[in-house]
């Protein structure tokens, strides 16, 4: 059986990833692939074949608009599995797309290949405590978990552009702030030390940051933390709706272990807690765990990390 | 102002037990409404006390989900439409269109509003996916929602980004949980909750002749989350060079 595979997405660093899974799904079945990306977006890095969308206007601006690009670009060359990177705006562009051309649609996927003539995968539901395996006949649409695959190499392949006319959008961006970046790459740390809401106030977090650099590793947070008290931006924030993160070590500071967050940190190799509630959840999800304070343990773990080295 | 609120009735998460083979016990587990439905019931409450109208909640969902709707009803909605069909026997865009085909049965609404994604499947695909279907703007992921005339001004949170975007009504938004602090309601309210109206409508008479739907979710299993689950517990100095040393054992510490 020979597929069509396409990758889009409207995020440069997300459209590699894609790229790469669309690329191992065709090359099982004997096709090919190609990667679709949006003229203001920059460059498409990887590809055997690339095709850029244009419009009147910007397209990145605008899930709908680019929806529109996509959805009518694919009744044209018809391509049999339409893949795009689930971030917030590629469930837009995946839904409406997969609406427009009536096909069925999932979100989140992970680990997707292709058997029995189904696009098959697994994603997490549940806030993360089951996993559930999907199938969907073809053609369809389907949006890819960010950050599970790794980016395919850039390719020299020169992409073809296409112009798709004017496509109007009702929704109009007005103004658009980056998130406070700071200098930790979450995704990609090996040493995690985050903190929760047993830190009682913002100077305390020095604490935790201590603790992460004496160990060379980075800060992260529950929920709470970032998105309520905005303690830390946005982007420490681990959990089903922050980053997900598989670092060799992962040590909990006052997390209680909710569920959402737990589902952001299940591929670290080693996972550690302090809490003072000997009933936290936590410490299920925990291989080591100290029950008490951390205002004492975190103080008194310094002096000890600090003592081994000498 | 006409708002809809669309919820979701699901199995409770945190109570979800699962046996020795790791499979589900979804059968008689406990319910709840999804966790950020509430923010965006509060929030369509919220801009209906600015403006006056209505806010009438839609669901999909069997008939357990009256559970849900009386729950929304009690927070200050004033009617609710449930459609009566299992959610978790069809796909999104099954559930998007009866959603987007209830609404259209009793609107025009000005605004649409849903959760970011619920708490059992978490897709995020029905709120763009009905409006898609009903022909409408869709703004997603809003941390703020300001509404003058006929335009609604929405803060949205990305990943990297905050997005202030325009849009016209109607339209449909999906809230993060941020973007408010649900009420509870009071004893009074939970107790009036059951008078308020609740229409039932029949997913075939919504939408006659409809191809057949299926789930596209073959099976669920329990995450393998094999750990240790030492604990240590005593003074700080003991426990703090115990996992110390655990630590260091496991390799997992710098040298």
């Amino acid at each position: 059986m020979s597929v069509k595979v396409w990758a889009f997405s409207e995020s440069p660093s997300v459209a590699n990833e894609v790229a790469s899974s669309a690329s191992s799904i065709a090359k099982a079945a004997g096709g090919s692939f190609v990667v679709v990306g949006l003229d203001d977006c920059g460059p498409l890095l990887a590809g055997d074949e690339k095709v850029v969308l244009k419009s009147d206007a910007p397209l990145s601006t605008s899930p709908e608009a680019t929806a529109d690009a996509l959805a009518r670009f694919a009744k044209e060359a018809n391509p049999d599995i339409v893949l795009v990177g689930s971030t917030r705006d590629g469930k837009e562009i995946a839904s409406r797309t997969a609406v427009k051309l009536g096909r069925p649609c999932v979100s989140e996927v992970f680990g997707a290949f292709l058997a029995d003539g189904m696009l098959q995968g697994k994603r997490n539901v549940f806030a993360g405590k089951l996993v559930a395996e999907v199938a969907l006949p073809l053609p369809c649409v389907v949006a890819l978990k960010v950050g599970t695959t790794s980016a395919l190499p850039a390719s020299a392949v020169k992409a073809e552009e296409k112009a798709m006319g004017p496509l109007p959008s009702r929704t109009k961006l007005v103004e658009m702030r980056e998130k406070q970046k700071g200098t930790v790459d979450l995704k990609g740390a090996k040493l995690i030390v985050a903190a929760g809401r047993g830190v009682k106030k913002k100077e305390d977090l020095a604490l935790v940051s201590e603790l992460a650099s004496a160990l060379g590793g980075a800060v992260g947070c529950s929920r709470p933390l970032s998105a309520d008290m905005g303690w830390l931006p946005e982007e420490h924030h681990i959990g089903l709706t922050g980053v997900t993160v598989h670092p060799d070590l992962y040590i909990a500071v006052g997390i209680s272990g909710q569920l959402q967050h737990v589902a952001g940190i299940k591929d670290s190799k080693v996972i550690a807690a302090v809490n003072t509630d000997k009933s936290a959840p936590m410490f299920e999800f925990s291989d080591y765990g100290v029950v008490g304070d951390l205002y004492a343990v975190l103080p008194a773990m310094l002096k000890e990390i600090k003592a081994r080295r000498q | 102002m006409k708002i809809a609120v669309c919820v979701k009735h699901v199995v409770d998460e945190t109570e979800l037990k699962v046996d020795p083979g790791g499979n589900p016990q979804l059968k008689g587990a406990a319910t709840k409404m999804s966790a950020f439905d509430k923010n965006a019931v509060e929030e369509a409450l919220r801009l209906k006390a600015a403006r006056q109208g209505e806010v009438v909640i839609v669901t999909v969902g069997t008939p357990e989900a009256k559970k849900t709707m009386k729950e929304a009803l009690a927070m200050g909605a004033d009617r609710g439409v449930l459609v009566s069909a299992d959610p978790m026997a069809m796909d999104a865009r099954r559930t998007a269109e009866l959603l987007a085909a209830a609404l259209k049965k009793g609107g025009p609404y000005d605004m649409v509003l849903c959760s970011e994604g619920s708490s059992d499947m978490y897709s995020g695909l029905v709120p763009p996916m009905v409006g898609e279907i009903l022909g409408l703007p869709y703004v997603g992921y809003a941390r703020k929602i300001e509404v003058s005339g006929q335009a609604a001004k929405v803060e949205r949170a990305l990943e990297d980004s905050v997005e202030l975007v325009e849009a016209p009504t109607p339209l449909v938004v999906s809230v993060v949980s941020e973007i408010n602090e649900p009420r509870y309601p009071t004893l009074i309210q939970i107790m009036q909750a059951g008078k308020k109206p609740m229409e039932e409508l029949s997913p075939d008479a919504l939408i006659p002749d409809a191809p057949k739907s299926a789930s596209l979710v073959r099976g669920m299993k329990a995450q393998a989350m094999a750990r240790k689950r030492v604990v240590f517990e005593g003074p700080p100095e003991e426990t703090a060079k115990k996992l110390v040393e655990a630590l260091a054992a496991e390799g997992v510490l710098p040298r």
